[in-house]
């Protein structure tokens, strides 16, 4: 008997213009999100490999040290290969920060920056039309699927049937789950074709895993809002009103509870603003600066060679007093900057944690957090990478300063000898490990099977007293 | 068999639906009961199916306490309810299909069921037509032919010629006849006086819940049922 129950679901809804629709729009949405995430993908890859030439060669090009170290080098972002199906947050963080010994490095030039007609309308990837579309079509799939049958007569004909209600609701999600299962998966299934013949594209078996867990954190979010369609739907007795409710529930989700928590974390726990920052770093920069001068003239007044002491020596002695001094200064700026932006990126993660955990209430917080996680694309990648360029500065800046010292004309100032690269200190980054990556997303994954458990028990609970009448 | 005794039905509200109504439809025999909206002839056909629980007495399917054993009982009663829609995207066929399933017959095949929608009176071109197609007239046959390939003892119908046209009625009326016949036990709720007493083989009128006249078609014979309902309807 559940099978026969299962199988009028599936085939009930299939032939419904609704899921002829619904499939058409699935289809082309998933195909189109998924050539053009891929399409991007290669043009970044393309973009990312000439940045990191461009680099070598202007690096190579530069007349001196001095110039170097002022000029600095540039660290690209890498793309991430996934971002084609989940995009996070990389259209709106920069994507290329410039490290040298004045300032501190931070990501800019992003997607956004140079084209803002981008943030309009934001990038149509996959997870953004699960996140939208399919919620949507899941609530279209079961608003109906209990009160809809009271309605045309057909669930007290069922039930005046030897036909235990627990079986009947079970045949109803099972059945209904599977035709919503569908406008996904063969679309899906294309997809991953498509993506397997691209030559840009090469997977390895990391990223299938990480693949895999996206759609499975896909599934999960469709099942919140198919169980709680069935639960609204077995809670009405007119299908109207089961429609607006869910409507109501979904807006609430998708939209309402991710910009209220962003909001109500920013009067909980507000943050110096970054102009408030740079401010105070500058501030501290020219207290340095005006205490150098004075500090080198008092030096060199004091160990000014007399008349008849070797000039020679003294010059050497100066180079390498000043070479101290000047890393000195850089590490005592480097700390000040340091000491600001830890105190700043702790205010500002502790205020982005409480957003993102106010907003985890909503499943379509949780399906954001989790795919970004996933596909390397969310906030926590972005300031593990922010983060490594950090490291990376002083190591960068302590070898273009030694440098730079070294290759200085003491007598006339001027910046001597010939570029060269070779032992220059590499940035470096370790991607998150697929390990770390799924524990991240485990909160929200939990979340989505509590929110599956309440909903399903409801929709169960209340089907077994539902008044068929 | 279809018997109640002493069934009372009061709502969480306090109304009264149904007051110690105690009856008996026997094998071969159409029991027909009016009233108005209200009345309790559904509240009666639901306390029969179970679908709510009554508040005092028993309802018996087939001498089986529906209470105690709903699903047993529903073994033996089938269904046919005022306006039912069906699965629209669904044929006559599918439709027949999956209800006859839903009872426990099991190895039927499409001649089973065109034979079962052509006793009903539907054509053979409808048969593969969507359900959503259908007139009202159609879909009651329809309804009827679900009734029928469960082949119960009792058949429990409610309301089921409103909106029929004249034809459609009469040939409804005619599958009840054969169907009685067969010696089932047919209750049927109605408003349609004057369909009710071609075929009844008693007839019930309720007012508030309560039976308040019962005759059998000898006793009817001679009168006329309209004056007979106004006035039971207006007096008591």
């Amino acid at each position: 008997m559940l099978k026969d129950i299962i199988k009028k679901e599936i085939v009930e809804t299939i032939t419904s213009p609704k899921f002829v629709f619904t499939f058409l729009l699935c289809a082309v949405l998933i195909l189109l999100s998924v050539y053009t995430g891929v399409a991007t993908y290669s043009a970044e890859l393309k973009e990312y490999g000439a940045s990191v030439a461009l680099n070598k060669k202007n690096l190579e090009s530069q007349p001196s040290y001095g110039a170097l170290a002022g000029l600095g080098t540039k660290i690209s972002r890498p793309p991430q290969v996934l971002s084609s199906i989940a995009s996070g947050i990389d259209e709106a963080i920069g994507r290329v920060a410039t490290v040298n010994v004045a300032y501190d490095p931070n990501l800019v030039d992003s997607k956004y920056e140079s084209n803002p007609v981008f943030s309009v309308f934001g990038a149509l990837d996959l997870a953004f039309i699960v996140k939208i579309v399919l919620s949507l079509f899941a609530i279209l799939f079961t608003y109906d699927a209990v009160v809809g049958e009271k309605e045309r007569g057909t669930l007290k004909l069922a039930l005046s049937n030897r036909v235990p209600r627990d079986r009947l609701i079970l045949g109803k999600v099972i059945g209904g789950y599977l035709s919503l299962l569908i406008p996904l998966i063969i679309p899906l299934l294309l997809s991953l074709l498509f993506l397997l013949a691209m030559p840009n594209i090469s997977l390895d078996g990391e990223a299938w895993g990480r693949l895999l867990l996206m759609f499975l954190v896909f599934f999960l979010y469709l099942s919140v809002f198919f169980t709680l369609g069935l639960f609204v739907s077995a809670r009405t007795s007119k299908s109207s009103t089961s429609f607006l409710v869910l409507l109501f529930i979904w807006v609430t989700f998708v939209t309402v509870i991710p910009k209220v928590s962003v909001l109500a974390a920013a009067q909980l726990k507000p943050i110096p603003s970054v102009h408030e920052i740079t401010a105070r770093k500058d501030a501290f920069l020219q207290q340095i600066q005006g205490g150098a001068q004075k500090e080198v003239l008092a030096w060199v007044k004091e160990n000014s060679p007399k008349p008849g002491e070797d000039q020679k020596a003294f010059q050497e002695k100066f180079r390498q007093w000043l070479e101290e001094y000047q890393q000195s200064l850089t590490a005592k700026i480097d700390e000040n900057n340091a000491a600001l932006e830890r105190d700043y990126q702790a205010k500002k993660r502790a205020q982005q944690n409480l957003a993102v955990n106010l907003s985890r209430v909503s499943p379509a917080s949780a399906l954001t957090f989790s795919t970004m996680s996933l596909a390397r694309t969310g906030l926590d990648e972005h300031g593990r990478f922010l983060a490594s360029i950090r490291t990376y500065k002083p190591i960068f800046t302590k070898w273009a300063n030694a440098k730079m010292m070294r290759n200085i004309n003491m007598q006339t100032g001027e910046q001597g000898g010939k570029v060269v690269l070779d032992d220059m200190p590499q940035h470096t980054f370790d991607p998150e490990t697929l390990g770390r990556s799924f524990a991240r997303t485990l909160p929200d994954i939990g979340l989505m099977f509590v929110l599956i458990l309440v909903f399903f028990s409801g929709a169960y609970v209340s089907f077994l007293k539902y008044d068929v009448r | 068999m279809i018997e109640t005794i002493n069934l009372t039905k009061r709502y969480e509200d306090g109304r009264l639906a149904l007051d110690r109504l105690s009856l008996k439809v026997e094998p071969g025999e159409i029991f027909c009961m009016f009233g108005a909206n209200g009345a309790g002839k559904t509240t009666t056909i639901n306390l029969l199916l179970n679908f709510i629980p009554p508040t005092e007495g028993t309802a018996l399917i087939e001498g089986i306490d529906v209470t105690r054993e709903p699903l047993r009982s529903k073994d033996y009663v089938a269904f046919v309810s005022e306006n039912v829609m069906l699965y629209g995207n669904f044929s006559a066929y599918q439709n027949l299909d999956y209800f006859s399933k839903l009872a426990g017959k099991r190895g039927l095949t499409k001649v089973d069921y065109a034979g079962v929608l052509r006793s009903v009176g539907l054509q053979d071109d409808s048969f593969e037509a969507r359900a959503r197609t259908y007139s009202k007239g159609m879909r009651q046959k329809l309804g009827l032919a679900i009734a029928f390939i469960k082949d119960a003892p009792n058949i429990l119908l409610d309301e089921p010629t409103s909106g029929l046209d004249p034809k459609s009625g009469q040939e409804f009326l005619a599958l009840l006849t054969a169907m009685r016949d067969k010696g089932k036990s047919i209750f049927m709720s109605t408003h349609d006086i004057f369909r009710a007493k071609l075929i009844a083989d008693r007839v019930g009128f309720m007012k508030q819940g309560r039976l308040v006249m019962l005759k059998t078609r000898r006793e009817l014979e001679g009168e006329d049922l309209t004056e007979l309902y106004i006035q039971y309807m207006d007096e008591r």
